[in-house]
C-alpha cells in the first residue's frame, strides 16, 4: 500500500512538467517542492512534539542565505554548501529549542516570533554581507549532473530543476515519515500530549525538543538553499514573519500530526492562489477565511475530512450492499 | 537508625541497603513556600512488598510519591533504590533504574489509542541501532512485533484488549486508570508508585485493582500505594506509613495500624 | 547631547505609551483566558483608519476621532471573540484559537487592502506641527503631548476600574482563578466578552494615535504588534504594572537605539532583550510563582 503511494508520488512527479509546458507553471512546481519541504519539516516540529514554533521563516532564511553566502564568498561547491546550509538552519533550530525546552506554549510562540524578527532584521542590517534590502542576484542554480553514457543534465532548466527540488522534497518526505512511524514518532507525540507523563516513561523531553527542532528547521534550510539557487536572487523580505504564517497555514489546513496532510496543504495552498490570480488580493482574503474556518469545524485538515470521506463512502457502501 | 548512622549511609557510595530492601528514604523534606509538604519522613520498602501509604487530604503524600519519582527534588534528605542515590535524578533517568508510576489525576496521552498510550511505555527498552530508525531493517522489525506482542499482552492483563484501537480519551474513568497502569508496568519497573488508583472507582472495578495488585506482588514487583481510602489500604498492604500535616504519624502492619490510637484520632479527628 | 538625551527620552515615552495601550490589551486577554490574540494588530490598524477617515473624509475633530476608534475597536474585539474563542473556548487548545486569529489577521489585513489600498496614507494630526516648547531646548508637539494625555488617563481608568469596581475585581479574580469569578456570581462568558471589548478599545484608541505618527498601511498594525507581544511577555503575560513598565522600557530603548546607534537595529535589540528575558526570568519583570499541580 506504502509502496504503491510512494510510486504513485514519484510517477505523478515524473509527469508534472510534461503537462506543464510553460515556464511560469513549472516554477510555480517547483515552488510547490519547496512549500512541501517547509511545511513537513514545520509539522515534525509542531505536529509531532507539539512545539508551538512561530519562526520558520529563520530556519528557511538561514539556510538560503548561509548557501547563496557559501558559495559566492567563500567559493564552496554547491553541494558542500547545500549541506553546510542545512546544518546551520539545523543548529539555528537546536538553539531555539533550548527555549522550548525551558518554556510551554505561548511564551515558546512568542519567543520564536522573536527570533524569527531578528533573523530578519539581521539580513536586512547586515549589508557588507547580505547587501541588505538590496539583496543578492545573479545566483546559480546547481551544477550540472555529467554521468557518464547520459546527456548532461543541467539546472538552468525548469523541469530538471522541479525533479531536483521534488526529489529531495520525496527524499525528505520519507525520512520522516520513517522517523514517524519508528518509536521515535511514539516518543514526540508522548511529548506534545503531556510531557510530565512522558518523563514518567522515561523520556528525556528537553533531548527530544532539541531532535525535533534540529531535524524539522534542517529540512527547512534544505529548502532555502534550493530556493536562492532555484530563484536566483534574495531579499530579506522572503523570510518575513508573516511567511512563517503561511508554512502555518499549509500544515494547519493540511491537517499537522500527519505528514501526508501539510504536503496535500502545500500544494493546495501554493497551487491554488495562482489559479485565483484573477481575484487579486480577494484570494488572501479567502486564504484567511479558509484558515478560519478549518480550525473551527475541520481542526484535522485535510487528513481529517479525508478521514470523514472515507468512513462516509465505507457507510455508503454497506448501506448498498444489503439492498 | 540513628541521624548519625544515616549520614555514613548517604556518604558512603558503596553502601547496600539491608537485605531486602529496594528503597529507602531518609529525613525526607519538601516545602511550597510557607507550606512544609513533607517533613523529616524516613521509609524502608522491602523487596516484594506491597507498601502503602495513608493518611488524611492534605497529609502530603503525594508530594512523597512525587519525591520519589523525581517530579519534585527534596529540600533535604536522601534516597537509594538499591543503593543508587536518586537524589538530583530528574523524573526520566529514574525509569531506567526501575522505578514506574502512575498519576492521581490522570494524565494519558488522550489523543493518541488505548494501544500507543502502551507503546510510548516501552521507550526505555527499545534497542535499535540508529540507523535503523530511518531503514526499518531487521532489528527494527523485531522490536516492533516484540512491543506490540508485549503491549497486548499489558493490555489482556488490564482487561482492554477489545479497545486496543480507542483513542484513550474515549475511554470510561476506571479503564483510563487501568491504561495508566498498563503503560506504567510497560516500563517495566521494579518499583512501581500508585497515586490514588481507586479514586473515582465502583466496586467492581476496586475489586479487579486489587486482583491485579496482587497478581502483580505475586510476581515479585514491589509496589507502592498513596491511598486515602483505609478500607482497601487494609486488604493489600503488607506495611503502611501514616502520614498526617505532612508528618510520620505511625507505620507498621495494617493490623497494628487499625489498632494505633493516634492514627484512629488523625481520621476521626479530621 | 543631554538635550538629545531629553528629547529621545519624550519622544521614547511617547511611543512607550502607546505600546502599553496596545499590550494592556492583550495581556488583559491573556490574563483571562490564557490565549494569544493576532487579530489585535488588526484592530488598532482599524482604529487609526477609522480616525482617518472621521477626520479627513468627514471633516471631524481629531480628539473626537480617538473616541470613535475607540467604538470601532471595541466593536471589532466584541466580533472576534464572538466568531472566534468563544466557539472554541470547549476545546481547551492553546494553540487553534491562536491560529484562527492568524487566519482572522490575514483576512482583514488583506480586506483593508482591498478596501484601503497599498499607498500609505498621510495622516496629519492637526497637531502635529504645533510646537510646545520644553527647558534646555526640547520641545514636544501637540500630537505628541495628546498621546501621552490620553494615554495617561485611560490607563489610569484602566486601573481604578480594575481595583475599585466590582466588575473590575471580578476580571481580576478570573485572571487569578478561573473558578473564584464563578462563586462571584458573574458569568465567565459576559466577563470574557467585556474584557475584549476593553482590551479591542485601548487598542483601537492606540491606532488613532499612532497613525499620525507610523506609517500608516493595513500593515501598520503587525509592527506594532509583535512589539506589544515582546513587551507583556517582558512585563510577564497578564501582569498589568509590569506591562506599563515594559512598554515604557521598550519605547525609550528604541527611541535611544534610534538616536545614539543604528535606526536599523531597534527591533534587533528589543528582541534580543526579550529572548534573554525569556532564557533568564521567564515569569516576567514582577514574577509570579505557580506551582504545577501533579
Amino acid at each position: 500500500m506504502r509502496l504503491a503511494l510512494l510510486l504513485a508520488a514519484a510517477a505523478a512527479i515524473a509527469a508534472v512538467p510534461v503537462f506543464f509546458e510553460d515556464s511560469y507553471w513549472r516554477a510555480n512546481l517547483t515552488i510547490c517542492a519547496i512549500n512541501v519541504m517547509l511545511a513537513i519539516g514545520l509539522d515534525f516540529i509542531l505536529g509531532y512534539a507539539g512545539q508551538l514554533n512561530l519562526g520558520h521563516s529563520a530556519f528557511y532564511g538561514i539556510g538560503a542565505y548561509a548557501s547563496t553566502l557559501l558559495i559566492m564568498k567563500l567559493d564552496t561547491p554547491f553541494w558542500m554548501a547545500f549541506a553546510l546550509a542545512m546544518a546551520l538552519s539545523g543548529v539555528a533550530g537546536m538553539a531555539l529549542s533550548i527555549f522550548a525546552v525551558r518554556l510551554r506554549g505561548h511564551y515558546l510562540a512568542i519567543a520564536s516570533l522573536g527570533f524569527a524578527v531578528i533573523v530578519h532584521q539581521v539580513l536586512l542590517n547586515w549589508i557588507s554581507v547580505t547587501q541588505g534590502p538590496l539583496g543578492i542576484y545573479a545566483i546559480k542554480p546547481p551544477p550540472a549532473i555529467a554521468l557518464p553514457g547520459l546527456p548532461v543534465i543541467a539546472f538552468s532548466n525548469p523541469a530538471n530543476m522541479f525533479y531536483l527540488v521534488a526529489g529531495f522534497a520525496l527524499l525528505f518526505y520519507l525520512l520522516l515519515d520513517q522517523l514517524a512511524r519508528s518509536p521515535i514518532g511514539e516518543t514526540l507525540t508522548a511529548i506534545r500530549e503531556d510531557e510530565v507523563s512522558a518523563a514518567s516513561l522515561g523520556i528525556n523531553c528537553a533531548a527530544w525538543k532539541v531532535f525535533a527542532f534540529g531535524v524539522g528547521a534542517a529540512v527547512a534550510g534544505a529548502a532555502g538553499a534550493f530556493y536562492a539557487s532555484f530563484v536566483g536572487t534574495l531579499v530579506p523580505d522572503a523570510f518575513i514573519i508573516t511567511e512563517s504564517f503561511t508554512i502555518l497555514a499549509m500544515v494547519i489546513l493540511g491537517g499537522m500530526g500527519t505528514l501526508i496532510g501539510p504536503v496535500l496543504g502545500a500544494i493546495v495552498l501554493t497551487i491554488l492562489p495562482e489559479l485565483l490570480r484573477g481575484f487579486g488580493d480577494l484570494r488572501l482574503v479567502l486564504y484567511g477565511f479558509a484558515l478560519m474556518l478549518a480550525v473551527l469545524f475541520m481542526p484535522g485538515g485535510m487528513a481529517q475530512a479525508a478521514r470523514l470521506a472515507r468512513a462516509l463512502c465505507g457507510r455508503v457502501l454497506r448501506a448498498q450492499v444489503p439492498g | 537508625m540513628t541521624p548519625n548512622v544515616a549520614a555514613k549511609a548517604v556518604a558512603n557510595d558503596g553502601w547496600r541497603a539491608p537485605d531486602g530492601v529496594l528503597f529507602r528514604g531518609e529525613c525526607l523534606n519538601k516545602s511550597f513556600g510557607g507550606v512544609h509538604a513533607v517533613r523529616d519522613i524516613s521509609l524502608d520498602i522491602t523487596q516484594g512488598s506491597v507498601f502503602a501509604i495513608i493518611g488524611p487530604n492534605g497529609a502530603g503524600k503525594s508530594t512523597l510519591l512525587n519525591l520519589m519519582s523525581g517530579i519534585y527534588q527534596p529540600d533535604r534528605g536522601a534516597m537509594r533504590l538499591e543503593g543508587v542515590d536518586l537524589v538530583g535524578l530528574p523524573a526520566y533517568r529514574r525509569v531506567r533504574l526501575g522505578l514506574g508510576r502512575t498519576f492521581q489525576k490522570i494524565r494519558l496521552f488522550k489523543h493518541l489509542t488505548v494501544l500507543e498510550n502502551v507503546l510510548a511505555g516501552f521507550h526505555v527498552h527499545h534497542r535499535i541501532p540508529a540507523w535503523q530508525y530511518i531503514v526499518h531493517a531487521r532489528v527494527f522489525q523485531r522490536d516492533y512485533a516484540r512491543c506490540r506482542d508485549e503491549a497486548m499482552r499489558l493490555l489482556e492483563f488490564v482487561g482492554l484488549t477489545p479497545r486496543a484501537a480507542t483513542p484513550a480519551a474515549s475511554l470510561a474513568y476506571g479503564e483510563q486508570r487501568m491504561l495508566e497502569l498498563a503503560r506504567a508496568l510497560a516500563t517495566a519497573p521494579r518499583l512501581l508508585l500508585i497515586d490514588e488508583p481507586a479514586a473515582g472507582l465502583n466496586a467492581a472495578e476496586v475489586e479487579k485493582l486489587l486482583d491485579r495488585i496482587g497478581r502483580l506482588r505475586a510476581r515479585g514487583m514491589t509496589i507502592v500505594v498513596v491511598e486515602h481510602n483505609m478500607d482497601l489500604v487494609m486488604q493489600i498492604a503488607d506495611r503502611v506509613l501514616v502520614m498526617d500535616y505532612g508528618q510520620y504519624l505511625f507505620e507498621g502492619s495494617p493490623a497494628e495500624v487499625q489498632a494505633s490510637p493516634a492514627v484512629i484520632a488523625a481520621y476521626l479527628g479530621d | 547631547m543631554s538635550t538629545v538625551i531629553l528629547q529621545q527620552g519624550i519622544n521614547g515615552i511617547v511611543f512607550g505609551s502607546l505600546y502599553v495601550l496596545v499590550a494592556l490589551g492583550l495581556t488583559l486577554i491573556y490574563g483571562v483566558l490564557v490565549q494569544i490574540n493576532f487579530a489585535h494588530a488588526d484592530v488598532v490598524t482599524l482604529g487609526a483608519f477609522a480616525a482617518y477617515f472621521f477626520t479627513f473624509v468627514f471633516g471631524g475633530n481629531y480628539l473626537v476621532s480617538i473616541g470613535v476608534a475607540l467604538v470601532v475597536g471595541a466593536a471589532l474585539g466584541w466580533l472576534v471573540n464572538a466568531a472566534i474563542f468563544a466557539p472554541l473556548r470547549e476545546r481547551g487548545s492553546e494553540l487553534l484559537p491562536l491560529i484562527a486569529t492568524i487566519g482572522a489577521s490575514i483576512l482583514l489585513q488583506n480586506a483593508m487592502l482591498i478596501w484601503f489600498g497599498p499607498i500609505p496614507y498621510a495622516f496629519d494630526s492637526p497637531y502635529s506641527n504645533a510646537v510646545l516648547r520644553l527647558w534646555g531646548g526640547t520641545y514636544i508637539t501637540w500630537q505628541n503631548l495628546i498621546i501621552i494625555g490620553v494615554s495617561t488617563l485611560t490607563i489610569a481608568m484602566l486601573y481604578a476600574f480594575m481595583k475599585l469596581t466590582y466588575m473590575g475585581k471580578a476580571l481580576r479574580a478570573v485572571a487569578q482563578d478561573r473558578e473564584t469569578a464563578g462563586l462571584m456570581g458573574i458569568d465567565p462568558n459576559k466577563l470574557i466578552m467585556l474584557t475584549f471589548v476593553i482590551a479591542s478599545a485601548l487598542a483601537g484608541m492606540g491606532g488613532a494615535m499612532l497613525g499620525p505618527i507610523l506609517v500608516l498601511t493595513p500593515f501598520a498594525g503587525t509592527t506594532v504588534i509583535v512589539k506589544a507581544f515582546a513587551i507583556v511577555i517582558i512585563g510577564g503575560f497578564g501582569n498589568v504594572e509590569g506591562t506599563i513598565i515594559a512598554g515604557l522600557l521598550v519605547g525609550l530603548i528604541e527611541s535611544y537605539t534610534t538616536q545614539l546607534v543604528n535606526p536599523g537595529l531597534t527591533d534587533i535589540v528589543v528582541f534580543t532583550l526579550l529572548l534573554a528575558m525569556l532564557a533568564l526570568r521567564p515569569t516576567g519583570l514582577i514574577a509570579e510563582k505557580r506551582e504545577e499541580n501533579v
